[in-house]
């Protein structure tokens, strides 16, 4: 291959480092208002009264807007939809929109808001999922009983016999902080609204711009064929903007009844309360191992904080419990998992979803059991591997796995058998294991269309234009699917042009989760590239190509599918469409750490870690995904924990001063391999490439501060107090001197 | 968020920007790095805002009675480049922020920073949802309900460098007055009023002593750069023979104002060991009152600070001891 496989710059890289790039809040259309809204000064509260009279009255204002003018819900799973874009008879987190305003500046605007009176009375609210499970809890959503979304049951394989053949079981509870996605662009939308032609055109910051066009046609009850969806620059999103964001039928509403164009903007702290990110997460844990290390059985029990809505807390609950599997054989499994509603904002997919929480549990109970058989962590690892092809006992379908090879290099690179154990006091190793799916092999709006469509165009020029949905996020998609495009056809880089997320142009896709765009999209451009090359005369330059080409019928345009094969859609259970992917990326990691023993501060000194991404297509991208998948997971486990304070669920931390995400100051030697264990359904044997190093980092990290000095957290993430509290037990002051 | 209206006053001499700063409606601003958030916050609401930028005289670094005269405009970036000036001032400047921070941040407003609080460094519905306090707005402290005095803590990096280093600064005010007084003369032990400035009046320079001290300042935060100290503490330090000869240890970040620490004078004439480390890490744990006025846990701040302060002592002495 001459392009695929070789590190290539982002197609669109230029436009970001000169500052070229728009993203949604540089967007400038004229005449367009300013779009304010007003939330909830609660966390639970009836409102009982809106009066918006006086901010109608003040001169400047176009629009103004309540609960009353939209009585659609909508949520990302058509199963669960109960959130409304404005808040109708009740506000159930702090922050969440109650009225909105468009007006003909922002001062204008914020000083209608200020004249809007709202009546509330105050409900009991709840912080914690223990709080609203209590018998006598006020319900959230009246027809969900004990607050509980989602209840879970799976048993798969003889759990009993598994926990008889073991030779030992241990259990133990994990507890892990919310936390957020801290994307650097704020959320923002910009709604243009024709009133002759009832058209409206929405561009935001969003991941899926096909989820957004579905939700804005159901709650403005528009065809979607007069609705358009622009994706600009986004600066990231790491599943905060999965799902349709209030913002944008917030955007939309006040365009149609300004019926002009409005642009929302939030700040810092709005774009935190809108939230969206993994949540608070309690784990129970019992595994039975064999002296060799071999897992016979596993119990797991998982309870999540939801917050108000619901989002995609079933995905999420179900996804902690389906990614149990499919890392290593695990013969027999039950899981017990609760999804709960409380008076915090709506969590949702975050980078790992549903798998990083769980993940850091189980890694961690059997590293320490490990140390109970005397077992080395690569060996008890090594214990459990899956060889392809290989079918979980919950019917996911395992066609490729580099782990074991992802094992050896780092093993090797960390010269892990000479130093672990041999730091001395306050320094140590730890290693972990993870993994993820290249893509949801159902999606959650199922049509039976095809998993991903791309379309190409020749034209006379000789250029080509890719025509995809996919959203390009920050990611690189655009660049991978232009370099499959180039492979194919033979020609430059230079020649490709695409065209990414406008509905008016591109192809349907669905959007930027899961990890899923580089093996679907990926597909469906190979695909469409050999439908391109086809008609293309073979031995001559590109351009006699075109030429000939176009002679015989003109500008060409070709079109490229992906479906999921059957037998890798997963079992027929209630809950098994979550988990079930085309293929499955492998990630290793050892961590080394220093722990200052007086002040608690860790400091990570280095990291070498190991991604099976199938293929890499494009290697300066995926070792930057291995980079920012591992920063990531370092600042959930030092230090990233969202904090709501009764009574008012006020957001204690709401901005990048006090939300302690690692800066460059922290940032590790971080040392990336790329390991590709081809896989027979990705193109050119592409899998995922952005989450599988996450996980895998919070246990190798508590591991090696166990090592360093001798303390096991089992509460995240790691911040400096709770290792000095953990430090100052007796336990734990026995355990440094043995 | 956007700033609020104001009139900006760019004078081009002290005179005339004492002057249009004697309103108590008007603020002053240098680097902007701490007004600028809490302007954009609602924090503010000054009528005017007097920038120096147009006063040259301010970023003068020279020679002043043996020691060092520092213009209040000096940004932090160009202290720390400053061989001649004392460790525990560089150190300081050096801890503050990012390089951002530094390029644009001055030392006199490092000095002049305003206190912070989890409940006052936030949005304005935020506040108005919590219920206003003390510093601003309201008639309690959230973080010590029971006091008659807000709690928000003093959280400059140099303050302590500068006490420890026994500092001075010029103070020019309206009608061309001037005056030099002790560096903390112009603090109070009250987070809503910690400057004892009154308006009109302005940190034109800051006169560092020449003394043959060792110094030194260190910093306890979350992550390596961006963030205030959890807890900061600065030393200054001269040994004869092996004992203490000048003892000077001041702390930020857990208190309303920067704080000089009392009983150090008691020490001198003590072996510099592991002793006086104790005896010193003693004094700041119980002269440090840190309360809930950030995300760190208020008990850890106390620890850590003493903590630092046996380290920075045995930093100051390293190689002294055979």
């Amino acid at each position: 291959m001459k392009l695929a496989g070789r590190g290539t710059p982002l197609v669109d890289g230029v436009e970001k480092v000169s500052g070229r790039a728009r993203f949604t809040a540089d967007l400038v259309v004229p005449g367009m208002l300013a779009g304010e809204i007003l939330r909830s000064p609660h966390a639970h509260a009836q409102i009982v009264r809106i009066d918006t009279s006086r901010a109608r009255a003040l001169p400047g204002v176009r629009a103004v807007l309540t609960g009353e003018d939209c009585n659609v819900p909508y949520g990302v799973l058509p199963i669960a939809q109960n959130e409304y874009p404005l808040a109708r008879e009740r506000v159930r987190f702090w922050g969440e929109p109650v009225a909105a305003v468009a007006a003909d500046d922002e001062k204008t605007a914020r000083a209608a808001l200020a004249l809007i009176q709202v009546e509330y009375r105050t409900l009991p609210a709840y912080f914690s999922a223990q709080e609203a499970l209590k018998p006598d809890a006020v319900l959230l959503h009246d027809d969900k009983k004990g607050n509980i979304e989602r209840e879970v049951s799976h048993d798969f394989g003889d759990l009993e016999a598994g926990f008889k053949a073991a030779d030992l079981v241990r259990e133990a509870e994990f507890h892990y902080a919310e936390v957020t996605h801290a994307q650097m662009e704020p959320d923002a939308a910009l709604a243009e609204y024709d009133p002759v032609r009832n058209r409206l055109t929405l561009q935001s910051v969003t991941q899926v711009p096909y989820y957004v066009h579905l939700t804005l046609a159901q709650c403005l009850g528009m065809q979607p064929a007069d609705i358009r969806i622009i994706k600009p620059y986004v600066g990231g999103g790491f599943g905060h903007r999965t799902e349709c964001l209030n913002i944008e039928i917030i955007a939309a509403l006040l365009a149609r009844a300004a019926r002009g164009a409005v642009r929302v903007e939030l700040s810092r702290e709005q774009t935190f309360v809108l939230h969206h990110g993994r949540p608070e997460t309690d784990v129970r844990l019992k595994i039975g191992l064999k002296k060799n290390g071999e897992i016979t059985a596993v119990d797991a029990h998982c309870i999540q904080r939801g917050g108000a809505y619901a989002s995609y807390g079933i995905i999420t609950i179900l996804y902690a419990g389906a990614l149990l599997h499919a890392l290593y054989r695990v013969p027999a499994a039950r899981y017990r998992g609760l999804r709960v509603y409380s008076n915090t904002p709506p969590c949702g997919p975050q980078r790992g979803h549903g798998s990083v929480d769980m993940r850091h549990a189980f890694e961690s109970l059997l590293e320490s059991m490990g140390k109970e058989l005397g077992l080395d962590s690569f060996a008890l690892r090594r214990a459990n591997l899956i060889s392809p092809p290989y079918r979980t006992v919950n019917d996911l379908q395992v066609n490729s796995c580099g782990l074991p090879e992802c094992l050896d290099k780092v093993e090797q690179a960390s010269r892990w058998k000479e130093r672990r154990g041999k730091l001395g006091r306050g320094r140590g190793l730890g290693m972990a294991c993870s993994h993820y799916v290249s893509g949801a092999a159902k999606t959650v709006h199922w049509t039976g269309e095809p998993a991903a469509t791309i379309n190409l165009r020749l034209d006379f020029d000789g250029s080509v234009t890719l025509l995809t949905g996919a959203a390009d996020i920050g990611q690189g998609s655009s660049t991978l699917l232009a370099m499959v495009v180039a492979e194919v056809l033979e020609i430059g880089l230079e020649r490709i042009r695409v065209v990414a997320g406008d509905s008016a142009l591109t192809p349907k896709d669905n959007g930027a989760f899961s990890s899923r765009i580089s093996l679907m999209a990926g597909n469906a451009a190979l695909q469409a590239a050999q439908a391109l090359k086809q008609q293309l005369k073979a031995d001559v330059s590109w351009d006699e190509a075109v030429r000939d080409a176009l002679a015989k019928g003109g500008p060409i345009t070709t079109r490229g599918t992906f479906y999921v094969p059957p037998e890798l859609q997963g079992g027929k259970f209630r809950g098994g469409a979550v988990g079930p992917s085309p293929a499955y990326s492998y990630a290793a990691q050892v961590v080394e750490v220093a722990v200052d023993e007086e002040t608690g501060e860790v400091k990570v000194e280095k990291v070498w870690v190991a991604h099976d991404c199938g293929f890499a297509i494009n290697p300066l991208a995926v070792e930057g995904q291995i980079h920012g998948a591992v920063w990531m997971g370092m600042g959930q486990a030092l230090g990233e924990a969202t904090r709501y304070d009764a009574p008012h669920g006020l957001p204690a931390n709401a901005n990048f001063l006090d939300y302690r995400f690692p800066t460059m100051a922290e940032s590790p030697p971080i040392e990336a391999y790329i390991v590709e264990a081809r896989d027979p359904v990705g193109p050119f044997g592409a899998k995922e490439a952005s989450e599988a190093s996450l996980a895998g980092f919070l246990p190798a990290l508590t591991a090696a501060i166990e090592e360093a000095v001798g303390v096991r957290l089992q509460d995240l993430p790691a911040t400096p107090e709770r290792i000095l509290a953990e430090l100052n037990k007796p336990k734990a002051k026995a355990r440094a001197t043995a | 968020m956007r700033l609020p209206d104001f009139t900006l006053a760019r004078p081009r001499s002290l005179a005339e920007a004492t002057e249009l700063a004697n309103d108590p409606r008007a603020r002053i601003i240098a680097g902007g790095t701490d007004l600028v958030p809490n302007l954009r916050r609602g924090l503010e609401a000054p009528r005017t805002v007097v920038s120096l930028e147009r006063l040259p005289e301010l970023r003068k670094i020279e020679p002043y009675e043996g020691g060092l005269r520092i213009g209040a405009c000096v940004p932090l970036a160009r202290i720390l480049e400053q061989a001649q000036l004392p460790a525990a001032l560089r150190e300081a400047a050096q801890s503050v922020g990012a390089p951002g921070h530094r390029n644009a941040g001055t030392i006199g407003g490092n000095l002049c920073l305003d206190t912070r609080c989890l409940y006052y460094n936030q949005s304005a519905e935020w506040r108005a949802s919590h219920g206003y306090c003390l510093k601003r707005g309201g008639d309690i402290c959230h973080v010590a309900p029971k006091g008659k005095v807000c709690r928000a803590a003093f959280s400059g990096d140099l303050a302590p460098a500068l006490l420890a280093l026994d500092a001075r600064v010029e103070i020019a005010g309206p009608k061309n007055a001037l005056g030099v007084k002790p560096l903390q003369d112009i603090y109070r032990d009250d987070g809503a009023h910690a400057l004892t400035l009154a308006p009109g009046e302005i940190v034109a320079a800051i006169l560092v002593p020449s003394a043959n001290l060792r110094s030194g300042y260190a910093k306890a935060r979350s992550r390596g750069a961006i963030d205030f100290p959890l807890a900061g503490v600065a030393m200054a330090l001269a040994l004869s023979r092996d004992k203490v000869k000048t003892l000077r240890v001041a702390l930020t970040g857990t208190n309303s104002c920067p704080i000089l620490l009392k009983g150090t004078e008691e020490l001198v004439g003590r072996a510099a060991d592991d002793a006086l480390g104790s005896a010193i890490s003693k004094l700041v744990q119980k002269q440090a009152k840190p309360l809930r006025t950030t995300i760190g846990a208020a008990d850890y701040r106390r620890q850590v600070a003493a903590v630092l302060a046996r380290r920075l002592l045995a930093r100051l002495t390293h190689g002294d001891k055979q």
